[in-house]
């Protein structure tokens, strides 16, 4: 496949939200000698922000918003693995590691987030439901990430984003972190009484937390 | 006042053969692909029962066999209790009932505030709804704010069971002991456990989680209200299009796996333990994520779900909040569609019924008795046309015969009118002058004026003053000690 025609799949797979081949298109493309920065700022790019221009006019929903984050994800992935390899580091929105705690197998609230904020250029580690404290904190450690966002959607499982907020003090990492919690029951309350920077009421309004949190 | 059931079931968007393909299509989810349930001691009950238990993985796997055996036992007509007879909700799979709203996070409140929910909230929004006359179960309609979370459902019980008349619906959060200590509040009023486990004045719900899962607390909740013979709202909130399919079908599919799962470990642990098949499923909104209970996707599922239910002889609790912000016109219009048609299906329960808003997350005052008129509104229609020799009036007809006449005078009239007509609360039906000259006041205004006036009045004749403070000190007790739990581990 000529280089030209991999970076067109590669734009159509993410505006239509094929993802199943995006790893593999990506790996061509780097057999094929392609600059992946190139491939990212020129042709991923455009396509999730096209997906997400059309999200916001309601000629697009949220399986493919998702299905398209999907489709970045794996490209990305393939692409940002050469690009470390080669001692460069692409700019990113920001690090986020993201899960739903301890005890709450709740998924799609966390799910819809974790592709909103890599549709906006964020590089998500999505670490999915029932996280303990400590896999959270290691993945924070290990990924540098600048925001931890922590789902619950029980009133049983909210006091374990605290938890998680203590355990982050008790190793000193607190002042390293932006924090914010969602959830159904989750409130502005309960995100200050347990010590989050922040709070969203839905996916929408927890990508602009996630951008006014990396501005301040 | 008393509670008087109506029989719904004239909308039917089901055939017999797409309710055939249903129960098979659950059979084979139920039998192949089988239920998550991560309390161990229920893996044991349906091991023991004969069904394939994977507990490597959590998987119980039910067949067709067991699930009739289990469905045998489980009833179709109960009575779930008030505090006295006229308060007594006699269930089947005919009559329609309502439930109140549950656990709002905010309140709007009189002046129009919106805010986060107070303890003293709940008690005043529960005096209020228990003074509507459409009101038939009662829910505590918000959680209040300046009490923790965790082991919150004992106070909700104190905040909410001293002060209905009504058959209280209830919930555990921490598990099985909130069970027990609820049925010691109960006893309070009820003058002994045994007395509370004979004949009890409140119910449980457990909420299992799409796609096919029951998380370790509800199924704790579930065994041990069947133990103890409280009926269990078994209840499944899918979001179609998000935790089930996006197809009204393949979701109908999905809650019925998944509830009759629920109903058939309760029939195991006690054969004959009264059943609700419950929803409070809605649409995902595909734009925000949000959960929309009035979409018009959401009435066409509680609807049909109201026929799955009844396929199996199971009443039905469907019904859900509405997504409008402020008592307007969105609310009104989410209201009517959802309360009419869900009772047109024969919906037995129609569950979140009164001063839901935005999503389940607020509860209006206003909405409330708003609600309260839709409802009566709703119920009229129930009764349906009656076509006999009197109603047909072909002799009062002829007496009046064709001239320039009216029927008015006629006793018939008067009786008829009396008897059947509906007498609107707080809808307007003047013109415009007269309205204005009653101070051209908006629906909202008419309801705020009947909330400050219900709440001025205070009339709790079935319980005492003491029994109230007892059962109040006991619950903050038991929450103390749920938190107290909660810090060891």
């Amino acid at each position: 496949m000529a280089s030209d025609d991999i970076y067109k799949q590669l734009y159509e797979n993410v505006l239509n939200g094929d993802f199943e081949q995006t790893g593999e298109l990506a790996n061509k493309a780097l057999e094929n000698n392609i600059d992946p920065m190139d491939a990212i700022n020129s042709y991923l790019v455009p396509a999730i922000e096209l997906v997400g221009e059309r999200f916001g006019k309601k000629e697009y929903f949220l399986p493919d918003l998702m299905r398209s984050a999907n489709a970045m994800k794996n490209a990305l992935e393939v692409f940002e693995k050469d690009i470390r390899e080669k001692g460069v580091e692409r700019k990113s929105s920001g690090k986020v590691v993201i899960g739903t705690v301890k005890g709450d197998i709740h998924e799609i609230g966390k799910s819809i987030v974790a592709s909103l904020l890599t549709a906006k250029g964020f590089t998500v580690t999505d670490l999915g439901v029932d996280v303990e404290s400590e896999v959270f904190i290691n993945k924070i450690v290990e990924e540098g990430a600048e925001i931890l966002a922590m789902s619950a959607l029980l009133p049983i499982t909210m006091p374990y984003q605290g938890k998680v907020i203590e355990d982050l003090k008790a190793r000193g990492l607190r002042d390293k972190i932006k924090i914010m919690v969602g959830g159904s029951p989750v409130t502005q309350e309960h995100a200050e009484r347990i010590g989050a920077d922040g709070y969203a009421d839905d996916a929408v309004e927890a990508v602009k937390l996630a951008e006014r949190l990396m501005k301040s | 006042m008393s509670i008087r059931g109506l029989k719904g079931g004239f909308l039917n968007f089901l055939s017999e053969d797409d309710l055939d393909a249903i129960h098979f299509a659950t059979l084979e989810i139920l039998s192949e692909i089988g239920i998550k349930m991560e309390h161990e001691p229920a893996l044991e009950i349906f091991s023991s029962s004969g069904a394939k238990v994977d507990y490597k993985n959590s998987i119980v796997k039910i067949d067709e066999q067991l699930l009739n055996k289990a469905l045998l036992s489980a009833p179709s007509r109960f009575t779930l209790h008030g505090k006295n007879e006229d308060f007594d909700v006699k269930v089947d799979t005919e009559r329609v009932y309502t439930i109140g709203g549950s656990s709002a996070l905010n309140v709007l409140d009189l002046d129009g505030n919106y805010r986060p929910a107070l303890f003293d909230d709940l008690i005043k929004f529960t005096i209020l709804l228990d003074r509507l006359q459409h009101l038939h179960i009662m829910h505590a309609i918000v959680i209040p704010s300046d009490l923790e979370e965790y082991g919150v459902d004992r106070m909700l019980f104190a905040g909410t069971f001293p002060y209905t008349s009504r058959n209280y619906y209830s919930q555990s959060q921490t598990g099985a002991d909130g069970v027990l200590e609820q049925i010691k509040l109960a006893a309070v009023l009820q003058g002994s456990e045994e007395a509370v486990r004979k004949n009890p004045m409140f119910t449980e719900v457990v909420c299992m989680v799409s796609p096919l899962q029951h998380e370790k607390v509800n199924s704790e909740v579930l065994i041990e209200a069947a133990k103890n013979n409280i009926p269990v709202y078994v209840e499944v909130d899918a979001m179609l299009g998000g935790t089930t399919p996006a197809p009204v079908a393949g979701t109908l599919v999905e809650q019925n796996a998944n509830v009759l799962a629920g109903i058939v470990l309760a029939q195991l642990v006690n054969p004959g333990t009264p059943c609700i098949y419950s929803i409070a499923s809605g649409l995902m909104d595909m734009s925000t994520g949000g959960y929309s209970g009035a979409a018009p996707e959401t009435n066409l599922l509680h609807c049909a779900t109201a026929q799955v239910a009844h396929y199996y002889n199971l009443p039905f609790q469907g019904g859900t909040g509405i997504d409008a912000k402020i008592p307007d016109a969105q609310a009104g219009y989410e209201r009517a569609m959802q309360v009419l048609s869900n009772a047109l299906a024969g919906t037995n329960f129609i569950h979140l019924s009164f001063g839901m808003m935005e999503m389940m997350l607020t509860a209006s005052y206003e909405q409330c008795v708003i609600d309260n008129e839709i409802m009566g509104a709703a119920f009229k229609m129930l009764e349906g046309v009656a076509v006999n020799d009197e109603t047909l009036s072909v002799d009062l007809l002829r007496k009046v015969g064709p001239k320039s006449a009216h029927f008015l005078t006629f006793k018939e009239t008067s009786e008829y009118v009396r008897k059947h007509y509906w007498v609107p609360k707080i809808t307007d039906r003047n013109v415009h002058s007269s309205w204005k000259a009653m101070g051209a006041k908006s629906m909202r205004d008419v309801a705020a004026d009947e909330v400050r006036k219900i709440l001025s009045e205070n009339n709790m004749p079935f319980i005492s003053a003491e029994q109230t403070k007892e059962i109040t000190d006991m619950a903050k007790a038991f929450h103390k000690k749920a938190l107290e739990k909660l810090k060891a581990n």
